[in-house]
């Protein structure tokens, strides 16, 4: 993979009532062009979030909590690509409100170990939800990655499946994590993938193979470094959220 | 019938129009005219209640306070506003030679000073005056919001600036024999005099200063009350001058929130209001929550998990700052940080239906809590308890949280409040589970810099069932 020199793009962030030169300048999510992939709404408050995680200077406490922040915002908005039927219902005060419902069941599948960090703001949404989990490694001999356990629902077929990775740089392991919920029935369509930091070449790549797959991100990055790492990035996400 | 109600309400609102509708320039804003709200405690009445030492003073103001037993009928004690004494005065003061019973022992331009804030509707910081070490100690206390104000103290009727500012004057007489007995008793009891030297003072300064200054007053009283709590007929006179007064404001701060109604009608909606994205998942949420099949539980959980929602969405709309910040792979990132401190206030009781959401955001932060009831009768909202956070006038952001807004009426008093306590206008960020337009209309016209979050837009007057479902009762 090649390293990204391009520019990252700076603009002025606030509320759609506030004069530009009221709004504080940042750096914002990069643009892909993909119908498949939403980037969160970029908004201070989440560019404030993602500062607090990126910083090398954050404790694990706070990387937590605030890690945990966004992702309840990325829960909220993949559950949106869920299908829905009208519902109305009558209030507590004997009015009508025309309501929706949704219709499908759902599970999460966690890719080990950073996925699972992304658990606890799923279970925030969903109580009592399903949660199978991959574990894909890094093969020593042929630097592939390569599926070394899962545990998924014995019904996945039937669900729609949220795929949690919080860190998306060049892709290997979601890429492997949706062929093996294919290989266990799951259509493409019902896959949405929720993911907090991505590369814009890998996000690309993703988008292309899976058109039909829906991909929701907090932020696309600058690029990849010579290591592959996202850059600015925020480093190893299972090391800053478990062990660091 | 219809068309009568209808009839009287329009020539009710229109005589209101005529009364007094100030339109208030307001320079910082793109925005030129704004509404102005009075809230009940503007213009507040004050009693000014005087007498010779021992003459029943207090005793009557307590009791009317305790007959009317509403917590905006307030006290203040003259003797708050004692000049502390220098060393030499002191000496003086501990062997009884000083005289309090001059006006000159009393800071009158204080006293006029804190009397002008309160009519003007502002938090006024009383001092604290120690009788045993004869000196204002440190820490103030502070009245705030009185629709009635009782002002009980020897020279009560004394200064013509004070008089000026009185509603009602009332002076207190008993027998000299009757207030001296009395003055034993109490200066024994609770300020841990001698009786020699109590004696001593009542015949150097209490007895020559009651003629000379006290008595005096009873030229310039409405009334004057003989034999104290005991005056049934007085008593029965005085509370139900305030009672009028009372009814007299809440009519008035109900036809001012009316007049704000007809004004607002006809205004666009400020781009202040935020309105959540109606997105399926939270239309979805609130199918949950407007259903009155829902069980307890999934009502709590869909609630808190709606309000965490709207209180990220309240936070989108307080102050930023850009920072630089250096990731663990030692590359800078340009982004942002909260300008400064933001805390928030509860209005209770709804508000407190938000606190799980705004926990799960801000677990720390600072929370103030208002209580506002509306009046049961009158409909009317009515400001009962207040506690914020000291320096809240310095935090870069003040959330208000409220469960639900309809007319708006204790949203604007709760933003009043704020303002009051000096919280900037453009601080202030309204986050409510639900509006009606015509709250938001008449809260926007008159606090155009107030940002407001709204989860979902109702029908313009809606009970409030949000609060009685998450609290169960």
């Amino acid at each position: 993979m090649s390293t990204t020199s391009e520019i990252a793009p700076t603009k002025c962030v606030g509320p759609d009532y506030r004069a530009e030169e009221q709004k504080p300048t940042a750096t914002v999510s990069t643009a892909v062009n993909f119908d498949n992939v939403t980037v969160l709404s970029q908004t201070p408050q989440l560019i404030a979030l993602l500062s607090i995680i990126r910083d090398k200077r954050t404790d694990r406490g706070d990387f937590i909590f605030y890690s945990n922040r966004i992702i309840r915002l990325l829960v909220e908005e993949g559950l949106n690509h869920l299908p829905t039927v009208e519902h109305p219902v009558t209030t507590p005060v004997g009015r009508m409100y025309d309501g929706l419902a949704f219709q499908g069941k759902i599970c999460g599948v966690s890719i080990m170990r950073a996925g699972e960090a992304m658990e606890q703001g799923l279970r925030d949404c969903c109580r009592s939800v399903r949660i199978g989990k991959i574990l894909i490694q890094r093969d020593e001999e042929t630097a592939q990655p390569k599926l070394f356990y899962d545990k998924l629902p014995e019904d996945i077929a039937d669900r729609w499946v949220l795929l949690l990775d919080p860190m998306f740089a060049t892709g290997g392991s979601a890429i492997m994590a949706v062929e093996v919920l294919k290989s266990r029935g799951v259509p493409e369509e019902r896959i949405i993938f929720l993911n907090i930091l991505a590369s814009p070449e890998g996000i690309s790549n993703f988008a292309s193979k899976f058109p039909k797959l829906r991909t929701v991100t907090a932020f696309i990055d600058q690029g990849l470094d010579d290591k592959n790492y996202i850059v600015p990035g925020l480093g190893d996400f299972g090391d800053r959220y478990y062990s660091m | 019938m219809r068309g009568d109600t209808r009839d009287l309400v329009d020539t009710l609102t229109d005589g209101i129009k005529g009364l007094d509708v100030r339109v208030v320039e307001n320079p910082d804003s793109t925005i030129a005219k704004r509404a102005h709200y009075a809230p009940p405690w503007a213009d507040v009445s004050i009693i000014g209640i005087a007498g010779s030492s021992g003459s029943g003073k207090s005793t009557l103001s307590q009791a009317i306070v305790k007959k009317l037993n509403l917590p905006w009928v307030v006290i203040l004690s003259i003797d708050s506003f004692y000049k502390s004494l220098d060393p030499e005065a002191s000496r003086r003061a501990f062997r009884n030679e000083y005289d309090f019973d001059s006006p000159e022992a009393l800071d009158f331009d204080v006293l006029v000073e804190r009397l002008q804030d309160l009519k003007a509707g502002k938090r006024a910081e009383i001092p604290v005056y120690s009788f045993e070490k004869h000196a204002r100690l440190d820490r103030t206390t502070a009245i705030y919001s009185p629709h009635v104000l009782i002002l009980e103290g020897i020279f009560a009727l004394y200064d013509p600036r004070v008089l000026e500012l009185l509603d009602m004057k009332i002076f207190c007489e008993a027998d000299a024999d009757t207030c001296l007995s009395r003055r034993i008793l109490r200066d024994v009891k609770d300020r841990g005099r001698d009786v020699d030297g109590i004696i001593k003072q009542w015949f150097n300064y209490v007895k020559p200063n009651f003629e000379k200054f006290v008595d005096p007053q009873r030229k310039v009283a409405d009334i004057i009350v003989p034999r104290g709590v005991e005056n049934h007929v007085a008593m029965t006179m005085v509370t139900q001058f305030i009672q009028q007064k009372l009814v007299e404001k809440s009519k008035r701060h109900r036809a001012a929130l009316t007049r704000l109604e007809s004004q607002a009608r006809h205004q666009p909606l400020s781009n202040k209001v935020v309105f959540l994205d109606q997105t399926p998942q939270l239309r979805g949420m609130n199918t949950l929550i407007h259903d009155i099949d829902t069980s307890k539980e999934d009502f709590i959980f869909y609630f808190n998990r709606f309000t965490t929602l709207l209180i990220e969405k309240a936070m989108d709309n307080i102050p930023f700052a850009s920072t630089t910040i250096t990731t663990p792979l030692n590359r800078e990132y340009a982004g942002l940080k909260p300008r400064g401190e933001v805390s928030a206030v509860v209005v209770l009781r709804g508000g407190a239906a938000l606190e799980a959401g705004l926990k799960r955001v801000l677990p720390d932060c600072k929370t103030g809590r208002v209580l506002i009831q509306s009046n049961m009768r009158t409909g009317e909202p009515e400001l009962h308890y207040l506690a914020l956070p000291k320096d809240i006038a310095e935090h870069e952001a003040v959330l208000l949280l409220d469960a639900q807004m309809s007319s708006g009426g204790s949203a604007l008093m709760a933003v009043q409040v704020l303002v009051d306590h000096g919280v900037k206008m453009d601080r202030i960020v309204l986050a409510t589970y639900s509006a009606g337009r015509l709250g938001l209309h008449r809260l926007t016209t008159v606090f155009p810099e107030v940002t407001v979050v709204v989860g979902n837009v109702i029908q313009d007057v809606e009970e409030r069932w949000v609060e009685k479902r998450y609290f169960r009762c």
